[in-house]
């Protein structure tokens, strides 16, 4: 009578976003019924340990406490001895591979040099495979730089650890803040950002041998829960241009033990690969009821053992819920209490994950090279040359901080290079012109400096309309827009100007009154849209039929004798690029169908950016030119097209010079520095990062800061006024020594505030 | 009892032969289009739609569905005929109204789709319910067959000769890999396309070949 099979079997956690052990046990037991399964787990919280198929329990202490070469020893004795292990835990793969870097044969789970090779993102080992990587990007990269990748990807971004924590980042506070918790529960800086991909999941499930594939499966994923996970799935054969590369695959890597590929399927076809998993996945049992029973082809090619044939009850299989018995020898731990004044128990990982992750990096950093394209060591945003030479125009003793500093040659170069891509982008049929939005920054220099470079005046206010013509803008190079065109009372400019455009319905009939009277004199009048698809509170809406005939009324409203025109305005910074240039697409759309319905032509589209300086700088100038000729074919009667870039120039053209005020040292390198900025001189501080410097107190010379552990704290007594936080101040730094925070020109200058300043 | 038994079986060829041609109810019956007053009022609603519907694409793919036009028009009782200006400012339209609106979207994308026509299986239970819904409305019953629905959506072209079917009443693609018989399954489609298509053998859909203009049972 050949000996009993014993298979050792982790993994056990069975929450909503559960691990393969069960899953694992219950095909094991329907193909090896008088085998002995023994389950092992990390804490006896993890209640897959109740399940009733296994035959004993094998219960550790948690990885925070385990004494790994004491339980290393156990292992080894275990398999040596003839037990099978398959793992269902990517972390403790890891170190079953550290402990056995070639493998062994009992060890039903990749050896070391595979699991290097499928690391994440970038999974080499699965180059064959006809997948696609999602865009990525190590975090190794400046704020600067991530922040231009969450831009470029509409901020559709995940931000990703080496393990398998995830957290969608919509907006760059929150992005600094899933860094933080990300590497403080993982112990590492090594994250990414990958672009999110939109489609269907599924995954192919395989079993190998010693680099033989023993079987596949397909599984698309037909429910999930919240977290995004399986909850039922169809079961199909891995069709043959993916599973030829994914035997020379197995071959290649020399995989043994279960494996997940993680993919998404989008609406062209085309699949893309998440991440590859080195066990068998959660959902393994649904397979094996579909007949195809992954893990007991492993142990038959392990051990030489007959399974029981597998039963295919369908290709769709689901979960349900189920009570179980506790077992006698593992009665329930009592549940912690709750942390003071807080709510909830606070119980995400009860085996101690996240400690094993910790532990397997100390003793091998270069276990998990994350990306290649990093060495490890963080890159520093680059700062414009035209910037230094501004900064080495002042004379820093003179000036009384916080102070904004005008960055003058930054600031010419800026407008100059807008003044001649515009040129460059008009034709002879439409002018490509280029207006400074005043309120991104009022200061007269930034003004001129747009007037002297052929730039339109764009006014929300008639305040800010005046405060054009007094730098010396005519009326007709004047664009009048938004809901506070008619404040301060009397300020309206008595000659025409050069638009006007209207934010509502009922400021479209307050328009066409004022143009009958001769109150308001233009050019061109038009509308501004509300944007459809994303909110916004600005122009006349398109929600609904009903919101959109009554524009097309009113636009019926207005005067023959004035040119007709439509603006639209969203921030690209906050939307994301893509998403802003779809959006332009649609507007045309929009315009097109309104030029049908009202038989007014538009002759003038002025369209609103809200640009990062970088994206219409060192933007591709072909999709500019592009859009002029798109927007020339659809809406043939267009002579103007008007952008916005306001925050593009104003943003640079300003730095903001502060000195720090004290420097407290705390524990593990942390260190608070006050400062004598803060938010209310930089209330953007939370929606994008800037580029940093120190001045060295000795030599003068500028260095910039790096990601660290010193917050930079305001002078204000606000508890969030933390002008940088996780920065690094370079050694030797100072009470007295000057910061500059460069792009503070563009809303931080034009919304900071007056406050603690007696 | 042998011929109780005989009458049984007979019975039950009858019942087979009629769930077989579970289609030949809605043999001649036509796919539904939106009617249009040929004045402003239609053209607003049919401008409106069509630039709505990309707006809602926020940069995703061209061939994805239109499923923003479920959440904003609930499936429900539809009179026929039905015009552009009604069926857009209506909360509730019925299959053929969303699969017309979600066909003339495609269309406007630049993508090429054609009209659909489904018998689905459901239950008696579900069809009753549907059957008082749709009487208490007055709005025709004609869809409902006891336990079998006829219902619209759209076929898409995604490829040389490949369709995905879009349902656009519940906002999703339909299941080429589905089991053959069951609770919401497919039993038999047919898409109104002119010309050739897979040398002959018709459209892909899955590892279906499906011929155009003709009601395929699965
Ligand atoms: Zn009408």
């Amino acid at each position: 009578m050949p000996a009993q099979i014993r298979i050792y079997v982790s993994g056990l956690y069975c929450g909503g976003n559960p691990q393969p052990g069960v899953g694992i046990v219950r095909s094991l037991r329907a193909a090896f019924p008088s085998s002995k399964i023994v389950g092992v787990e990390y804490s006896n919280r993890v209640s897959g340990i109740h399940w009733e198929g296994l035959d004993d329990v094998w219960l550790q202490r948690p990885w925070d406490e385990l004494d790994l070469d004491i339980y290393a020893e156990r292992v080894r004795e275990l398999v040596g001895g003839g037990a099978l292990w398959i793992s269902g835990s990517d972390l403790e793969a890891m170190w079953l591979a550290s402990i056995f870097p070639e493998g062994h044969p009992n060890l039903l789970a990749p050896p070391m040099q595979a699991l290097k090779r499928i690391t994440k993102p970038e999974v080499l080992g699965a180059k064959e495979l006809p997948v696609k990587i999602p865009t990525f990007i190590s975090t190794d990269h400046s704020d600067w730089d991530l922040h231009a990748f969450c831009r470029q990807h509409n901020w559709r971004v995940w931000l990703k650890g080496p393990y398998y924590d995830a957290a969608r980042t919509p907006s760059w506070d929150v992005f600094e803040a899933a860094r933080n918790a990300l590497s403080k529960v993982w112990a590492t800086q090594r994250l990414f950002l990958q672009a999110h991909v939109s489609g269907y999941e599924e995954s192919v499930m395989l079993s190998a041998y010693k680099g033989e594939l023993l079987g596949a499966v397909s599984m698309r994923k037909r429910d999930i829960t919240p977290e995004g996970k399986t909850w039922a799935g169809d079961v199909t054969e891995v069709p043959d241009e993916f599973l030829v590369p994914l035997r020379r695959m197995v071959k290649a890597l020399n995989w043994t033990g279960g494996g997940e590929l993680e993919m998404v399927r989008d609406a062209a076809g085309e699949l893309w690969l998440l991440e590859m998993n080195p066990r068998f996945p959660a959902w393994v049992h649904g397979a094996t009821l579909a007949g195809h029973n992954l893990p007991a082809l492993l142990v038959q090619a392990a051990t030489g053992a007959i399974p029981k044939p597998s039963i295919a009850h369908g290709e769709e299989f689901t979960r349900v819920v189920l009570e179980v018995p506790v077992r006698k020898d593992f009665p329930l731990p009592p549940l912690p209490e709750p942390f003071a004044g807080a709510v909830g128990h606070s119980m995400k990982h009860p085996s101690g994950l996240p400690a094993l992750a910790e532990r397997l990096q100390e003793s091998n950093p270069h276990m998990l090279e994350v990306i290649g394209d990093g060495d490890g060591t963080e890159q520093v945003a680059k700062i414009p040359e035209t910037m230094m030479q501004d900064l080495g125009s002042y004379d820093f003793a003179q000036v009384q901080t916080p102070e904004f500093l005008f960055m003058e040659s930054t600031a010419a170069s800026l407008f100059k290079r807008a003044s001649e891509r515009a040129h460059r982008l008009s034709t002879n049929e439409v002018q490509v012109i280029t207006g400074y939005s005043i309120k991104t920054n009022p200061d007269a220099r930034l003004i001129k400096l747009a007037l002297d470079n052929g730039f339109l005046a764009e006014c929300i206010s008639l305040a800010e309309a005046q405060k054009a013509l007094e730098v010396g803008f005519r009326p007709d190079q004047v664009i009048l827009n938004g809901p506070g065109k008619w404040w301060p009372e009397g300020l309206m400019p008595t000659e025409q100007m050069h638009a006007v455009f209207c934010d509502s319905v009922a400021d479209l009939d307050r328009c066409v009154a004022a143009l009958a009277s001769g109150e308001m004199k233009s050019k061109h009048v038009g509308i501004r849209i509300r944007t459809p698809n994303i909110r916004s509170r600005f122009g006349i809406p398109l929600d609904s039929p009903a919101t959109f005939a009554k524009l097309v009324e009113a636009v019926k409203r207005l005067p023959t004798d004035t040119a007709f025109g439509v603006h639209f305005h969203m921030a690209s910074a906050n939307v994301g690029v893509a998403q802003w240039w779809h959006l332009f697409e649609s507007i045309l759309k929009w315009c097109r169908a309104i030029e049908k319905l009202t038989e007014r032509d538009i002759e003038m589209l002025d369209m609103g950016g809200g640009w990062f300086p970088d994206d219409v700088h060192d933007g591709d100038e072909d999709k500019f030119a592009k859009a002029v000729e798109t927007a020339r074919a659809v809406l043939p009667n267009v002579r103007q097209i008007a952008s916005e870039p306001g925050k593009a120039m104003a943003q640079p053209s300003m730095a903001l010079a502060m000195r720090v005020l004290e420097i407290q040292e705390h524990e593990d390198d942390y260190v608070e520095a006050v400062v004598d900025g803060s938010i209310a001189e930089l209330p953007m501080y939370f929606f994008y990062p800037h580029r940093m410097l120190r001045q060295c107190g000795e030599t003068g010379e500028w260095q910039p800061l790096k990601r660290g552990k010193t917050h930079l704290m305001g002078r204000l007594c606000m508890e969030h006024d933390i002008v940088a936080a996780n920065v690094q101040l370079p050694e030797g730094t100072r009470a007295g020594d000057l910061l500059i925070f460069c792009d503070a020109g563009g809303y931080d200058r034009s919304m900071s505030y007056v406050f603690g300043r007696g | 009892m042998y011929l109780a038994g005989a009458e049984k079986r007979q019975d039950l060829i009858e019942r087979e032969a009629e769930r077989r041609s579970c289609s030949a109810k809605w043999q001649h019956f036509p796919f539904s289009t939106l009617s249009h007053h040929g004045e402003a009022c239609c053209d607003i609603a049919r401008e409106w739609l069509l630039a709505m519907d990309f707006a809602q694409l926020n940069g995703g793919d061209l061939l994805s569905g239109p499923r923003w036009m479920r959440q904003k028009y609930k499936w429900g009782p539809t009179a026929w005929p039905i015009h552009w200006c009604d069926a857009v400012e209506r909360d509730t339209l019925d299959c053929g109204a969303h699969a017309a609106i979600a066909h003339e979207a495609f269309r406007a994308r630049g993508v090429t789709s054609y009209p659909a026509q489904f018998v689905q299986q459901y239950s008696p239970d579900a069809t009753e319910q549907w059957q008082k819904k749709w009487s208490e409305d007055d709005v025709s019953c004609h869809w409902i067959d006891d336990g079998v629905i006829y219902h619209e959506g759209v076929a898409l072209l995604t490829g040389e000769d490949e369709v995905k079917l879009w349902d656009a009443s519940a906002g999703w693609w339909i299941n080429p890999r589905q089991q053959p018989h069951g609770y919401g399954s497919l039993l038999a489609v047919r898409i109104h396309a002119e010309g050739q298509f897979g040398v002959g053998d018709g459209f892909r859909w899955g590892e279906h070949r499906i011929k155009p203009g003709a009601w395929h049972e699965f």
